[in-house]
């Protein structure tokens, strides 16, 4: 079985490793010099940082993409990140962090609401289980439930962290497919060596089984034959194959596919690739002497006006940043109409930053923003579309083909593990 | 270097740049220490970078 993969993403390098592992003859190609996507490091004044990703897996050592990691044979250590905190503010109806503030426990959310709030979260966590809440967006479910408006402030710090999406955004069942993932597979991880330490480990697996990974390629054309995919053009020079696994999104995937989608035949597929709306992103890297966050979980930062949440990996593995120094990586949602203001978003940022770390010294590394063409995902959480296409042996895998209730990477990986289900049984 | 409306401002330019010469802040912009040495074409993804005439 001969298997091209377009795309050494995440997404790709996975699918790769895991098929070049069953026995397929596989290739790779990728556009760019280098392997890994928006998951991968950047070396930067002696900081690792990220092309995308923040060195961090959201179920840690027990989610699906640890899982699909150890079912591909890849060497990968992923070490458990402390308890998630929230920074709230000292006193409660304070706006901000100017005058003071306190972290909380992630679990401990609830004990800043009313008592009678509390007692109706307590049930809810039970009854929710079981009947889980649908058909609208999580800030209209929450708004039916529980009147406060912290609720929605730590719903938009989560969402924005986890999906760079707001509540009003996220579906409500897609909410609750995460938190059951986070009560079956637990919390964030970082790996040691950041995202570049997962790449190289797939990349080692790939070259292993005979598998070849070619950079600087660029894909031109997939070729399909009576509707199944037939192989690729790449450079000029045409590759067969009996299966294609494109890394690149469905709209990307479908240009590729040219004059072989029909207007008629596929019309629901093309109106769907309309409908897909990538998210979008800004990442502010800070370079400390000391720690910022102090702990190797995630500080999410509901009063700020536009971070959601930091997370501080070196506190992990340090050599992430040169010695003696801390890698801090903030991230703030970008609103679809605020994508042509990145400039003046990523100043409220800076000014948050200033705020949530008021008595440290940081150095601001690089800022790094998400959108469009290169987004945070290219389909934004809960509207996916799944792995098919129009045709058979064409897959495609990677942040515009997630699964359902997969945080960021965690949801490459259930949706890569959708595609080898199908491919491997 | 030199960008057009591709550019998403990701930054990934700036880390391949052995001049350190290109600053993000919403979009990548050479500054005066830029050689023109076209390192960073290929490394944008989103073929932002103008190759220098």
């Amino acid at each position: 079985m001969k298997t091209i993969v377009i795309g050494a993403g995440l997404g790709g390098l996975l699918s790769a490793a895991r098929l070049s592992k069953a026995g397929h003859e596989v290739e790779v190609f990728e556009r760019l010099p280098i392997t890994g996507g928006r998951f991968t490091n950047l070396s930067y004044k002696g900081f690792q940082l990220s092309s995308g990703a923040f060195h961090m897996l959201p179920n840690g050592p027990g989610g699906p993409l640890a899982q699909l990691l150890r079912e591909a044979g890849a060497s990968v250590d992923i070490v458990r990140s402390d308890m998630t905190t929230v920074r709230v503010p000292l006193k409660k109806g304070n706006s901000d962090y100017v005058k003071g503030f306190k972290d909380i426990s992630f679990s401990d959310f609830s004990s800043l609401l009313s008592y009678k709030d509390r007692m109706k979260i307590a049930l809810l966590i039970v009854s929710t289980r079981k009947n889980r809440p649908s058909g609208s967006t999580l800030q209209a479910w929450i708004k039916t439930q529980v009147n406060d408006e912290w609720l929605i402030k730590f719903a938009d710090s989560f969402c924005g962290w986890a999906l760079s999406l707001k509540s009003d955004e996220v579906p409500v069942e897609e909410i609750f497919e995460i938190i059951e993932n986070m009560y079956r597979f637990g919390g964030p991880g970082v790996p040691i060596g950041g995202c570049k330490g997962i790449i190289d480990a797939l990349e080692t697996v790939i070259l292993a089984n005979g598998g070849k990974i070619h950079t600087g390629q660029e894909v031109s054309k997939i070729l399909v034959e009576n509707g199944k995919a037939a192989g690729i053009v790449a450079e000029g020079k045409k590759h067969d194959a009996d299966l294609v696994i494109s890394n690149l999104g469905h709209a990307a995937t479908a240009l590729l596919c040219g004059e072989a989608l029909s207007k008629e035949a596929n019309a629901a597929y093309l109106k769907m690739l309309k409908s897909l709306r990538p998210s979008a992103g800004i990442k502010i890297c800070l370079a400390a002497d000391e720690p910022l966050v102090g702990h190797s979980g995630v500080l999410l930062t509901p009063y700020s006006r536009r971070i959601n949440g930091i997370n501080e990996v070196t506190q992990v593995d340090p050599k992430l940043a040169p010695p003696g120094k801390h890698l801090t990586m903030c991230h703030q949602y970008v609103a679809p109409e605020n994508v042509k203001n990145l400039e003046s978003e990523i100043e409220m940022g800076l000014a948050d930053v200033k705020e949530i770390f008021p008595d440290k010294r940081y150095e601001v590394l690089l800022i790094q923003s998400y959108h469009d063409e290169w987004p945070v995902n290219r389909a934004a959480s809960g509207t996916d579309p799944g792995n098919e296409t129009p045709f058979s042996g064409l897959y495609v895998v990677g942040d515009g083909a997630k699964g359902k209730g997969g945080i960021e990477v965690e949801g490459v990986a259930l949706g890569v593990a959708s595609v080898l289900g199908k491919i491997l049984s | 270097m030199k960008t057009n409306d591709n550019c998403v401002g990701c930054g990934q330019c700036a880390s391949f740049c052995k001049m350190g010469a290109i600053e993000v802040r919403g979009k990548a912009r050479a500054t005066d220490a830029c050689v023109e040495c076209g390192m960073c074409i290929p490394y944008c993804p989103v073929k932002a970078i103008e190759v220098p005439a």
